[in-house]
């Protein structure tokens, strides 16, 4: 994105605050303190790209992903880096799939209804302006009748369905699922986006998760950010964050930074930590702060996210059309559930590489199968879930005793699923397979998988039980926010990124208010 | 650094043979004769020749049909098919079936193409084809002189006895179907259904033919096959099995088993590569795609020992078996990713860092091989490692020996190592093309992106690859 001309303020200035991070969590606050008039920075690991400069294949786009290494442990162990990732100015949202479903009323109270989980400090009431508000400003596409909110409108039409999605409403249909068009953060028709250049009506290349050249797909860097550059706000990439200097009464002054492998010191009088379900309790636990509840790594999340795949008579080509145009929130509560909370239904169109890795990891097929199976990829169709996962004490992050190259020790991630996962992920594996039967495929099978990094730093009302209060900010140091995935004390159903952004600009209402 | 195959497993390769127009399976006695150690040659006699000279069904899918079912009465394990002129559309259009997954001709690993008629319409010119349509007709002494010129004209040199037993040949030939090759056989179009076969092929021509030469196999041969073996042999016409028998014969040979060690990058297919340079792809991708196809790609970066690299090699060739004619040289590609790119992101906690997993991980797997099976993985049969892969997969490897991994990270390992193999497999150019992805050719340069229009189910753009293997459009 274009920085040329942005402001720029002295590391001596004591800015009013510095966010570490630029993604979901860090963009929308950092626009929104700019356009109060507050002298801002955003430090970002990563580097400063233009649209123009991604790639259409798996391998070549490598470096949109957080690659520093992460220890994966636990009986489940997820995959890091493409898997849910992101690095540069617009952090994770460079590489997302743009599914933009909003929470559902019951998922933020849980623990109420079933028992199990753990109940959100805040109600959808509070959440609901801030998504119309967001699915305006960033162009979000979806369909004319929403079937679980009727009154729900979306600014742009629906993108049209692919083959994957055109397969799977015929089989839901047949079960009697209902499906819709799926909510999508990508622009159906040219739209003027505010303070930046015009982002391009979606083309149907299939390569959100790569990077979106033409702008259709919304990014921080073609949304967020430009605005908050327009409105006064300085974002510096290539910095890595790694210390935080306080005074005797124990708030931040200061934060240290790495750039081109110098040191450097930014004075300021708050801190956003933005950086992610990883980074953001990596560096808390690195330098023993915010954690006198003893929660910062702790109940460490990611969505079940199994796939099932089939083969059809009839060419797919899941690679073209935006993947998961086809959706349904039927399985949100199912009545036949043996398990607390629920999952979303998304068709799905995989590009090959990340494909084939699927295939040679969860199929486990090696040898003339495998070559033989690949040789099928344009008969192939998935459907996914994003599924409930439930907090757990013992699913945590830690430090490990091995140091990266920036210093700090790598992150040990212990994530093993529990039976209310296992359930869910057999109950949606049996849909899924239905589904697919009824649409006509062959050769079905399932891909187990877990997405997203949530939790590690929660939010709640009570110090001794929660890293945050419910507005984000620390309960340890009145002057550290935090703001990214890692403050959701429970998964939600719904894929994270939009009620992320809606909880920056709640962040940034309260630390105006303050 | 390649280890030599196991012998049984480099035994038994049949050659299915089909002649060329007035021939019989009689004219591979030569090739036959000199072809080297487990090669076994079936020639076989199209309908209207030889000895199949009252068996009806001219056309060009009769023909086919005909060698299919001869095909699967000899339930061969790995075959070839050589097909000389006419026999090498017929040979073309089995090939097609065959990749296309037709029932009891699986197997088919390569095709040798002498002389051969393409698999679209014959260039001749309708002079000479009405001249020759009736060369059998008439009484016994015109066809007798017709058919010394129709081999006299065809070849440089015979021996006597090759001249006579080609013109007998000729004079088998059931008449009916000698008009309905020239007629209509030759004339049949099978351009689209036949594809680019997924294959390797020797694709032979006489330097000195007509309209079948070497320019003629280039131009209409070499784009339905993905990779191409040409060779022009000096002082030879049109009967290659019979006036180049020995020179045949070793080029066969050559191509069934290359050398230990010796093996041929794949190539991209014309069509593919024409839409890789087309404006629908970004110069920043062609660029980094064409990149993956430079020699360059498979030179190694040298750092772990020679006998763990030998390991790994071998593991790889079970993980994604590929013709030695077109085959991305994996490990050398794998080696050099673990040295010189920046991590993934992740690792499993179970093991150590990539590099070094990998370096243990293949000691493991030799210590398996000599544990389990009395001999180092590379010593193994093909089916011998692949028992011990499976039993890997299944966590039920443990090398149990200080310093070597245990059942659980053996299959973590292996998981690792699949999961590189297919990146470097799919991400190739070749690869892309064998599945008819159309992905790559989704952009371009310019601020509007060209896209896809077409995207519903079985919908295609008009310029949109097809996978090689399965039935072509």
């Amino acid at each position: 994105m274009k920085l040329d001309t942005m402001r720029r303020h002295g590391l001596g200035e004591v800015v009013d605050a510095v966010v570490i991070g630029t993604g979901a969590g860090g963009a929308p606050l950092l626009a929104r303190l700019a356009a109060a008039g507050l002298r801002v920075i955003a430090l970002e690991a990563g580097r400063n790209r233009e649209p123009e400069d991604y790639l259409t294949d798996e391998a070549l786009s490598a470096d949109l992903y957080w690659r520093g290494e992460r220890l994966a442990a636990g009986e489940t162990p997820q995959a890091f880096g493409a898997n849910n990732s992101g690095i540069g100015i617009g952090g994770s949202t460079l590489h997302w799939g743009a599914f933009v479903p909003r929470v559902d009323a019951r998922d933020l109270q849980l623990r109420q209804d079933s028992g199990q989980g753990r109940d959100w400090p805040i109600k959808l009431d509070e959440l609901q302006p801030l998504y119309v508000e967001l699915e305006a400003f960033l162009g979000v596409s979806g369909p004319a009748h929403y079937p679980w909110q009727p009154a729900r409108h979306y600014p742009l039409p629906a993108l049209p369905r692919n083959a994957p999605a055109q397969a799977m409403a015929m089989g839901a249909a047949q079960l009697g699922v209902a499906t819709c068009n799926a909510p999508a953060a990508v622009v159906s028709q040219d739209f003027a986006q505010a303070d930046g250049p015009t982002r391009l009506a979606c083309v149907h290349c299939g390569y959100c998760h790569q990077g979106c050249r033409n702008r259709a797909k919304v990014s921080m860097d073609t949304t967020f950010l430009p605005l908050a550059v327009a409105r006064g706000a300085e974002i510096r990439p290539g910095c890595f964050a790694h210390g935080l200097e306080r005074d005797s009464q124990g708030r931040i002054t200061a934060v240290l930074y790495r750039q081109d492998g110098r040191e450097h010191r930014q004075l300021c009088a708050a801190v956003f930590l933005c950086a992610g379900a990883v980074e953001t309790p990596r560096l808390l636990l690195h330098l023993g702060l915010g954690n006198r509840s003893g929660q910062v790594g702790r109940n460490y999340m990611a969505h079940v996210a199994t796939q099932v795949w089939g083969t059809f008579a009839e060419e797919m080509r899941g690679n073209k059309g935006w993947p998961s145009s086809l959706m349904s929130e039927a399985m949100v509560r199912p009545r036949d559930a043996d398990f607390a909370g629920g999952y979303l239904l998304q068709s799905l169109g995989v590009v090959p590489q990340t494909w084939a890795d699927g295939v040679a990891r969860g199929r486990g097929l090696w040898g003339r199968a495998l070559v033989d199976y690949i040789d099928r990829y344009n008969f192939t169709a998935g459907i996914g879930i994003n599924g409930e996962c439930l907090p757990y004490d013992h699913n945590r992050l830690t430090l490990s005793d091995e140091i990266d190259e920036t210093g700090l020790p790598k992150p040990h991630i212990a994530f093993s699923y529990g039976e209310n996962e296992r359930r869910l992920q057999a109950h949606a594996t049996r849909l899924m397979t239905g589904i697919w039967q009824e649409a006509g495929a062959t050769d079905i099978w399932a891909l187990p998988r877990s997405a997203h990094t949530i939790g590690t730093c929660r939010m709640g009302t009570d110090p001794d039980d929660a890293v945050v209060n419910p507005f984000g900010r620390s309960f340890d140091i009145d002057n550290l926010w935090i703001c990214d995935n890692s403050v959701f004390p429970s998964s939600l159903a719904a894929n994270p990124a939009l009620t992320i952004m809606a909880l920056s600009l709640r962040t940034a209402a309260a630390f105006l208010d303050r | 650094m390649h280890n030599p195959k196991p012998s049984q497993g480099a035994a038994a390769l049949s050659l299915f043979c089909l002649h060329c127009l007035g021939g019989s399976a009689r004219e591979w006695q030569g090739v036959e004769r000199e072809l080297g150690a487990g090669i076994s040659l079936v020639g076989i006699d199209l309908p209207g020749f030889g000895s199949a000279a009252d068996v009806p069904g001219y056309s060009v899918a009769a023909m086919a049909e005909h060698v299919a079912a001869q095909v699967r009465a000899a339930a061969p394990g790995r075959w070839m098919l050589a097909g000389h002129s006419m026999g090498a559309k017929v040979a073309a259009v089995v090939a097609r079936q065959a990749v296309a997954g037709a029932a009891g001709l699986e197997g088919l690993c390569g095709l040798v193409l002498l002389a051969g008629s393409p698999p679209g319409p014959e260039p001749m010119s309708e002079e000479r084809r009405a001249d020759m349509t009736g060369w059998l007709d008439g009484d016994a002494a015109h066809r007798a002189t017709q058919a010394r010129e129709f081999v006299a004209a065809n070849a440089v040199t015979l021996t006597p006895e090759a001249r006579a037993a080609a013109e007998v040949d000729v004079l088998r030939a059931n008449p009916a179907a000698w008009r309905a090759w020239l007629q209509s056989g030759s004339r049949e179009d099978w351009a689209e259904r036949v594809g680019v076969l997924p294959l390797p092929a020797l694709i032979l021509a006489g330097a000195e033919d007509g309209d079948l030469g070497p320019e003629a196999q280039r131009r209409l041969m070499a784009p339905h096959v993905l990779t191409a073996e040409h060779h022009d042999l000096p002082h030879a016409r049109h009967l290659l099995p019979i006036e180049a028998a020995s020179t045949v014969a070793r080029l066969i040979t050559r191509f069934a088993a290359l050398p230990p060690g010796e093996t041929q990058p794949p190539r991209i297919p014309p069509h593919y590569r024409a839409l890789l340079e087309s404006g629908r792809t970004s110069t920043a991708l062609r660029d980094a795609l064409l990149a993956r196809v430079a020699p360059e790609a498979d030179t190694r970066r040298a750092w772990l020992p020679a006998g763990a690299y030998a390991v790994l090699e071998a593991a790889l060739d079970r993980v994604i078996p590929q013709s030695p004619h077109a085959r991305i040289d994996l490990a050398a590609r794998i080696e050099r990713s673990l040295a010189e790119d920046a991590g993934d992101g992740w690792r499993f906690a179970d093991l150590p860092a990539d590099a070094e997993a990998m370096h243990q991980a293949l000691l493991s797997l030799d210590a398996l091989g000599r544990l389990l099976h009395q001999d180092g993985f590379t010593g193994l049969t093909d089916a011998g490692r692949d028992t011990l892969l499976h039993r890997v997969a299944d966590g039920q490897a443990a090398a149990a020996a200080p310093g070597l991994f245990d059942g659980s990270q053996m299959a973590l390992w292996f998981q690792d190592l699949r999961a590189m193999a297919v990146k470097h497999y799919v991400g190739h150019p070749a690869t892309l093309a064998r599945m008819g992805y159309s992905g790559v050719a989704s952009g371009g340069d310019g601020p509007r992106k060209s896209g896809f229009t077409r995207f519903g189910i079985g919908e295609r753009e008009a310029w949109e690859p097809v996978a090689l293997a399965g039935e072509a459009p």
